[in-house]
Parts: C-alpha cells; structure tokens; sequence
C-alpha cells in the first residue's frame, strides 16, 4: 500500500497524473467508510490533507471554496451566510457536527453519492467546480459534473480544487425530507433559487444524478397554484426514483410532488416582488 | 474521582489482548438455508488454521433453552451462520484466509415470516427440538415436534377450553373463549419488526486453556449460564470453566448466553494456545436482534367500559435458533394482557423458528412487542366506546388487592398514579380535546424464580470487596451495589470495591437480566452484611431466593415476584402529506420503589426512551432472502442527539419500600404512547416502525 500526502496543489495533481488509479482522501468521511467495510480496496492513496491551498474560501467576487474546505466551515462563516444562504443552509443540513468537521465540498462532490445533500443545492445556484491536471484546468458546471452513481465526468487525472458559486442567488430553499434519524441522509431533497426573472428547481437524492428540468421550471407563474401544481405534478411523472431503506420508489415519486410544489410557494413571495419591481 | 467511562480508562473486552493469542474470523452462510457440502482451503495462506463443522459436530448441540445449535453450522438455517473458523498469528492473515475459503452449499428451502412457518408445507428449520438441561430452562418448554414452534405458552383463566395445539390464523370462538357479556368487541393485528441491539461495542472474547481448564474473558450477562453451558459442550464440570466479565461497551440483552464464545474455545483448544474472536459491526446484525412479532388482539366490553375478557394470539419469530426466545414467548403473553382487571383471558404465544439470524434478550424482553398491540387496542376500545382513553384505562387498571390473569394477586401497584402524571406531561385534558396526544400503560415482569448470592470481605483498612456476579454494561451496576454495600454497613462508598465478576471468585447469580439485579443484589446484600456483623469473620455471605413461575399450559402461578410498573405519553405532530411525525413530547414515567442512585436511575429511563424512539420512528431490519439489507450504521440509523430533545420522564419513589429495578422498564409503553398519538389524528398504525411511509399508508382518511 503506498500513501501520498502532498503539499501543494502542484504536487497532488503530479502524483495523480503518476498514479491515476489512486484514490484520492480529502476528509475521509466516505472513503474511509467503504474501506473499513471491505468496500474499497485501494493500493494506493492520495491524501490530500496537507495541501492549505486547497483550504482558501474567498468571497471577494463570486464564492470560492478550496476542495479541502469543510462543511463546518461553510456552515459558520458569517459571509457565506450573508451572500450565498444556500450554500450555508446546504451544508449546515448534513449529518452532524462530527461529519461535518470534516467532510469537504470536494470530497462530496466527487464521491458523487445520490444520497448526499449538497449537489443538488449547487446545482440550483449555477455552481461550477474547477477540475485541474497536469493538462491544465477546466471548469466544469456541477450540473454536468455528476453523471450518475458514484460517476462523475472528471478524468483520471484530474482533481476538483475549487468549487465556486456565483453571486447574487438570495431567493432560495432547501427542503430535505427525512425519513429516519435527525442526522440522516435525505429521502428526497428539493434544492430551489429564483434569479433574474428565472426559477431553478432541482430534485436530489432520489435518483442516480440531480434532477433538474428547466422546461418545466420556465412555466411557472408564480403564486399561480396550477402551475405550481402542474410543476410538481411534471417532476414526480419524470423522475424515476430509487427504493431504499429511506423510502420506496412510490412513496418518493409522491414526495417529489409536495416538496417541489413547497419550495415554488416559498420563494413565491420573492418571484411576485421582483415581476412588481420589473413592470 | 472522574468517572472512568469520561476518563476513557475501562479495558473493555474488545481492547484485551493476551500474549501469544491467535486471531479467529469466521465464514459465515451467504444463504438463508444449506447444507454444507465441502470447504475447500487450497487458496489460504501458510500456517492458517481452518476449524469445520464436521470436526465440531462430535461436541453436540448447545443452546440455554433448546439444544439446537452446534458449534459450526453444517446446515446452516440463516444467512450469516458461521459454516467455519479460520485462526491465523495476525488479525489481517485471519480476514484474508476467511475470505480465500471456499465453502460449497447445497440450499434448502427457507422460511422467513413467522406465521408462514406454522403453515401446511413450511420447510422444518429443525427436525427436532430437544429441550436444553441448562439453567434457563427454568420453566416447562413445550415444543411442538413436527412444527416450528419450539414453545408455545398459554394462559387459560378458569373454565376456558385449552384449544388447537397451534395456529397461524386462529378462528375466534367467542361463546367458549368468555367473551358472552361483552357487548363491544375490538380485534386487530399487529406488527413489531425485528431490531438490533447497536451496543458500542461488538461482541469480543478470548478463549484460552490452561491445564484443561477452559478460561473466557468475555462480556457477557450471564457469565454462570455461560460457564454451565460451555461445561456441558466441552464435557467438563462446571469448576472447570472460568468466566471473567469485564465491564461491557453496552448491551441491551445482545451478550447474553454463549455468542462466539464456544467457537473461540474449541479453536483455542484446537490450537492449545489463547484465541481472541471479535466481531466487526455487520457482524452484530447476524449475531442477534429483538423478536420480530406478529400479535394479536380480541378485546371485549361492556358499552360501560368495563373490560370482560381478552384473547391475545402471539406469533414470536425467535429466528434460526431458539436462544432464549420461548421466554421471550412467554413474557410476550402475559404482557400482552396488560395491568387490567377481567373475568376471562386466554393467551396463546409461540416461539416459532425461522431462517433469519437468531432472535434473543432486548431491553424490554417481550414485552415491548405485545404491549405495542396490547395498549393500541384499549384505544382502539376507547374510541369505539367514545370515551376517554385515560379514563377507560383508569376504570379498568389494577389495583392492590386485585388477581392478575394468572391467578396472582397484586402488591404494591401503583398503575393509576403512573398513568396520571403521563397524562399530566401532556396537558391531558380530561374529556377534552386531546387531538395529537396518547397514554399508555404496562407491566413487566421480572425474571422468576432466580436466585443471587453475594459475598462481602472485609479487607485492609476497613475497606471492604463486594464480590458479586452482577455484570456491569454501562448500567451503573457496580456503583450502585457499591452504593447498597456501603449504605448497609455505614461507610463511605469510596470504601467499597466491586471488582468484575469472575466466576472462580464471586458466588451464584442467576443473570443480569430483567431489571432484577438491583433488587435481587439489594436484598442478598443486606443478608450478607447481617452474616458478616454476625459471624465475627471477615467474610458474610447473603442469599436469597425468589420462588415461582408459570404452569405453561394454563399461564397459572407466579409470574414475577414483583412487577415493573411503567406508563408513557406522548404528543405528537403530523404532516399530512409527507406521513413526518415530529415528537413534541415523550414522557415516561415509571415505579422506583426506593431509589438507589437518582442520576443513574435517570440515565437508566432516558436511555429506554431513547431506544424506544429509535424503534419507534425508524428502526427495522428489514431482510432480501434473508439477507440483512444494509448491516451498518450509515444504512441501519439509531436516534441521535437532536431526536432526543422531547423526552421527560418522572421516577416514581416511594420511601422505605423494595427497591424496583429501572432498567427496561419505560422502554415498552412510549411506541403506544406515540401510536395512539398519531391514532388520534386519524390514522391506525399496526405495524412499526412508524416511517413517513407507513403513516401515510394507515391514514384512515387517504388524501
């Protein structure tokens, strides 16, 4: 077994282009599971717990969070809270504070595990990870990131080291139903922003990706309960969702239906105000 | 002096290590029923030592209530039956070599629920059922040969007939079964899925030989059922097997009886040198669980509301070995009864054998599955009858004085007090609107007949050792015998040690099970302070015995000497279109007697409530092909901090009287507390859990 701790960003992405079937460590709160398990069975490792550039958040133009930032962090920081509620709300609603000192926004997003809750929130907001190698970088949408279970579009030799988020998304929700312990992983989440004259509502942890359809969210006229309605109605017929110990497929195609439909009518009252200011 | 569980400084048994020991794995069943055909260790690694069933089998069967389990399973009757034991030098040798091994299966037919079991064309678990000569065999089992069922139990008050030897889908007979006065009949079945214990700490042993004595350092609550069972396996006298018991990471009735520990010990013997066996998490979920039950229910009143007669039907899916399910059985039917006055019961359970991993002790042994149907039917009556759950309960509940259904008559009953301060922890209004809010109210039995035995020697410095089999697992045990010991002989308790028990040094005790210790070593120790103030030693010996137990063909007798007396409420929330239910309030309240330590007691009670919630809300097992679906904690949830916020609890005391024990008792009332809540916003749940899902699917008013 060989275990890598680089320093810098410069020598992760070397060794990962030396060793691309490496698996890569951030806060180890799935990794380290899968291995305990029997699950994984990785010769080698890339662990990126020493590399501080990938812990730098800034919030001077658009929101930039480092891969090894950990969902505490984001949870606490009085600036995210101010300029990107979502972000916080997101990921002040995962697991518990021990999971969450140190889970990372990389490690979540590139575990690409339906069940988590931040993608679908990162989605909605118009998110975008910075994916690096040797090659060079590239900038990814997270909506286009996570292709299905535990498959993501990054390459071999590549690592997320930014994620970024941009300004201005104040209207937002994030609905997460749980069925079991407070502490749990969502059943089905519903990750909603209003910006600009334009809805994004996006369904999580109930199928392989985020499910996202903005044909249907172009419809909506706000406070228009059919429409609403008929939104919900659109997301539950085309989801197909999975059975798990959280719930059943059915019981999650009904709940697609309400959570969509609540998180339309709570940012209902921002979507009125802004067409009232726009005519 | 910190508490040494805060300081980190207990040595549990999964942190002991002896020098020279080898490390056992072992290879478990992937399928629910096979029969073993050849295991094949060409694959494994030098100088691993492989131990298979046939070279086991000439040991014979072991088992604390029915012999039906041999040391390795040739046929294996669930998934996760160890089929062998692999022994390595190292742990990771141990792992690879169990995985490298290949055992090839024929696969039998599998039976899973436990009334399918009883039905025509099941496929037998087990040919036969020998009735185990163990200790905790205690009272007469009556397995059905030719059938599942490896006990059934009855209670037949007076008069009744006796009925079909066994039933999967009973026809009620009215007339026969006493029911002539009732004017309201309600009938209804329910569920209680099969749960885990979750202890923090998985099962751990060491196995070693010395001189052909077998010695076992294990956690365990039954350390003398555990030396005589091993005795007997091994061909050995009880005095050649030592059990020692270090303080446990938790167990919940999940280390009782022989676990791993005969397989350590026939590969500790193999190898003639010490063995540790420790299980991983996944492992535990295969190891032992609580009783999945189907029970029903046949109530009868008068439109007055005074309660007639009640027909309770028990189907107890004890899994692929017995373990001590028909006591389980047996506790489940006259729990299921409930602390009410009638002038007719009849009671059948049975403890019925399935492909699932075996089924055994859980806090709230038995009760917890029969209480959940039995209190959700005096709504279900109340309702009927329109009228106030609490008060329908309050005219019917036992009180001093009255007989209880087998024939006992009741002492120092304190169920109506209960019952109101639970009520009053909801602002229940009497008559009133009581919309989202539930009562309910239980008794429990304690383990009878059983004995405990105590020494006490006075050592230097007038410090003294108390030498007891009472295990400790988190409980508080140690402290509070300490606490009795010094209170007796008038010392301060930093004067008094409890060192662990071990039995080549602290005399008999039945167990620690069932709540009993702290009454039962309560009073032995009392008798043995009187020994030592009068035998002018520096050693006194106590004593005692509690006399009783059940005619298991009509339910007569002494159930328990004396009676856990528990009641629960709860308020409750529900969104109607996502089925949630959020917890406002859960209070239990339960009868103390005289409390011996207040915080533990406390600590005690909230920690039933916590698991109650748990089972409650969420917890299932739930099985594909009898297969454990998801066995660890991220897929299996257990409640959390923010899950516990609403529990309140009240600890009845009252000064001078026996001390009750507080360990299981409000476990069993807070799920019907909670479902009757939920009842009361119109919905009728049966089955437990109760998910978002399962509420929305007992709404009596679909949307």
């Amino acid at each position: 077994m060989t275990w890598m701790a680089p320093r810098t960003v410069a020598e992760a992405v070397q060794l990962k282009a030396e060793w691309p079937d490496a698996t890569l460590v951030a806060g180890g709160t799935f990794v380290g599971i899968l291995a305990r398990q029997g699950l994984l069975a990785s010769e080698d490792w890339i662990s990126l717990q020493y590399v501080r550039e990938l812990r730098e958040l800034s919030t001077s133009s658009e929101l930039a969070l480092g891969a090894m930032v950990t969902h505490r962090r984001i949870e606490l920081d009085p600036e995210i809270s101010m300029g990107w509620p979502g972000v916080q709300q997101v990921f002040a609603a995962v697991a518990s504070p021990r999971v969450r000192n140190a889970a990372t926004i990389g490690g979540v997003l590139g575990d690409a595990d339906y069940a988590s809750d931040p993608p679908a929130m990162l989605v909605a907001l118009d998110a975008w990870v910075e994916a690096l190698s040797v090659r060079g970088l590239r900038r990814i949408p997270v909506a286009d990131l996570i292709l299905g279970h535990y498959q993501t579009s990054l390459e071999e030799d590549e690592l997320i080291t930014r994620v970024l988020v941009p300004r201005g998304r104040h209207h937002v929700t994030y609905r997460k139903l749980r069925t079991r312990s407070r502490e749990d992983r969502p059943s089905v989440v519903a990750a909603a922003s209003f910006h600009e004259g334009r809805v994004s509502v996006v369904v999580g942890a109930v199928a392989e990706r985020p499910q996202f359809f903005p044909d249907l969210c172009a419809t909506w006229k706000p406070g228009d309960s059919t429409s609403t309605r008929e939104i919900a109605a659109g997301y539950a017929d085309r989801i197909d969702p999975v059975s798990d110990n959280r719930g059943s497929a059915a019981y999650r195609t009904r709940m697609i239906a309400v959570e969509v439909r609540r998180a339309l009518d709570s940012l209902a009252p921002a979507a009125l105000t802004s067409q009232a200011a726009g005519r | 002096m910190t508490d040494p569980r805060i300081r980190a400084s207990i040595r549990y048994p999964n942190d002991l290590t002896v020098p020279g020991m080898w490390h056992v794995r072992l290879v478990r069943s992937p399928y629910a029923a096979a029969r073993v055909t050849h295991i094949d260790t060409s694959l494994l690694p030098e100088g691993v030592v492989v131990l298979t069933p046939s070279e086991v089998e000439p040991l014979g069967r072991y088992g604390c209530q029915i012999s039906d389990q041999y040391v390795l399973a040739g046929v294996a009757r669930h998934v996760g039956d160890p089929v062998a034991a692999v022994a390595a030098a190292d742990e990771a040798t141990a792992r690879e070599a169990a995985n490298l091994l290949e055992a090839g299966y024929e696969r039998l037919p599998a039976v899973l629920d436990e009334r399918d079991a009883l039905r025509a064309g099941a496929p037998l678990v087990h040919d036969t059922h020998a009735v185990s000569d163990s200790d905790a065999a205690y009272f007469g089992l009556r397995p059905l040969e030719g059938t599942n069922v490896c006990h059934r139990f009855r209670i037949r008050t007076a008069g009744l007939p006796q009925g079909e030897p066994y039933t999967a889908d009973p026809e009620p007979d009215d007339h026969a079964e006493g029911f002539d006065a009732a004017e309201v009949i309600v009938d209804e079945t329910f569920h209680m899925p099969a749960v885990q214990h979750v202890a923090m700490e998985p099962h751990a042993c060491i196995a070693n030989w010395r001189d052909g004595k077998l010695e076992v350092t294990t956690g365990t609550q039954t350390p003398f059922n555990m030396r005589q069972d091993l005795a007997r396996l091994f061909g050995l006298s009880d005095t050649d097997v030592r059990i020692v018991c270090p303080p446990m990471g938790g167990s919940f009735g999940a280390k009782t009886f022989v676990r791993t520990e005969a397989i350590a010990a026939a590969v500790a013997r193999r190898l003639d040198r010490p063995v540790r066996l420790a299980l991983d998490r996944d492992e535990e979920f295969v190891t032992l669980t609580r009783h999945a039950a189907t029970v029903r229910i046949r109530l009868g009143a008068t439109r007055g509301g005074r309660f007639v007669a009640k027909r309770v039907w028990c189907w107890v899916n004890t899994g692929a070995y017995a373990d001590c399910g028909p006591g389980v059985a047996m506790k489940m039917g006259y729990a299921g009864v409930g602390p009410y006055r009638f002038d007719h019961v009849a009671v059948d359970s049975y403890c019925i054998y399935t492909n699932l991993p075996p089924a055994g002790a859980f806090r709230g042994y038995g009760a917890a599955q029969s209480v959940w149907a039995s209190e959700r039917v005096t709504d279900l009556m109340a309702a009927e009858l329109g009228v106030d759950p609490v008060d329908l309960r309050r005219q019917n509940l036992l009180v001093d004085g009255d007989v209880f259904c087998t024939g006992e008559t009741m002492h120092d009953v304190h169920f109506e007090e209960l019952l109101d301060d639970a009520a009053r922890a909801v602002d229940w209004q009497p008559g009133g609107d009581n919309r989202g809010k539930g009562v309910a109210v239980m008794l429990k039995g304690m383990q009878t007949p059983s004995k405990a035995e105590v020494g006490l020697r006075r050592v230097d410095d007038g410090r003294f050792e108390v030498l007891s089999g009472t295990t400790e697992m988190g409980q508080g045990s140690a402290k509070a015998i300490a606490q009795l010991a010094a209170d007796l002989l008038g010392v301060d308790v930093d004067q008094v040690e409890v060192p662990p028990p071990d039995t080549d040094r602290v005399p008999y005790d039945t167990r620690t099970t069932s709540s009993r210790s702290t009454h039962m070593m309560g009073r032995a120790l009392e008798a043995a302070v009187e020994d030592l103030k009068n035998s002018g030693s520096d050693y006194g010996h106590g004593r005692i015995a509690n006399e009783g137990g059940l005619d298991v063909d009509t339910g007569q007798g002494i159930a328990s000497s004396h009676w856990h007396q528990g009641a629960a409420a709860a308020a409750v929330e529900v969104d109607d279109e996502t089925g949630a239910l959020t917890l406002r309030s859960v209070h239990a309240a339960s009868y103390a007697g005289r409390v011996v330590n207040r915080a533990a007691a406390e600590l005690q009670q909230e920690g039933s409530i916590i698991m109650a919630i748990g089972t409650t809300l969420f917890e299932e097992l739930t099985f594909d092909q009898g297969q454990v679906v998801g066995p660890n904690l991220s897929d299996y949830n257990i409640p959390s901090a923010l899950d516990c916020a609403a529990v309140s609890q009240t600890i009845l005391e009252v000064g001078g009287a026996e001390v009750h024990g507080l360990g299981e008792t409000a476990l069993p009332p807070v799920p019907p507390a909670i479902g009757n809540a939920l009842a009361s916003l119109g919905y009728r749940p049966t089955e437990l859990p109760l998910t978002p899902e399962r509420v929305l699917d007992c709404a009596e008013d679909p949307p």
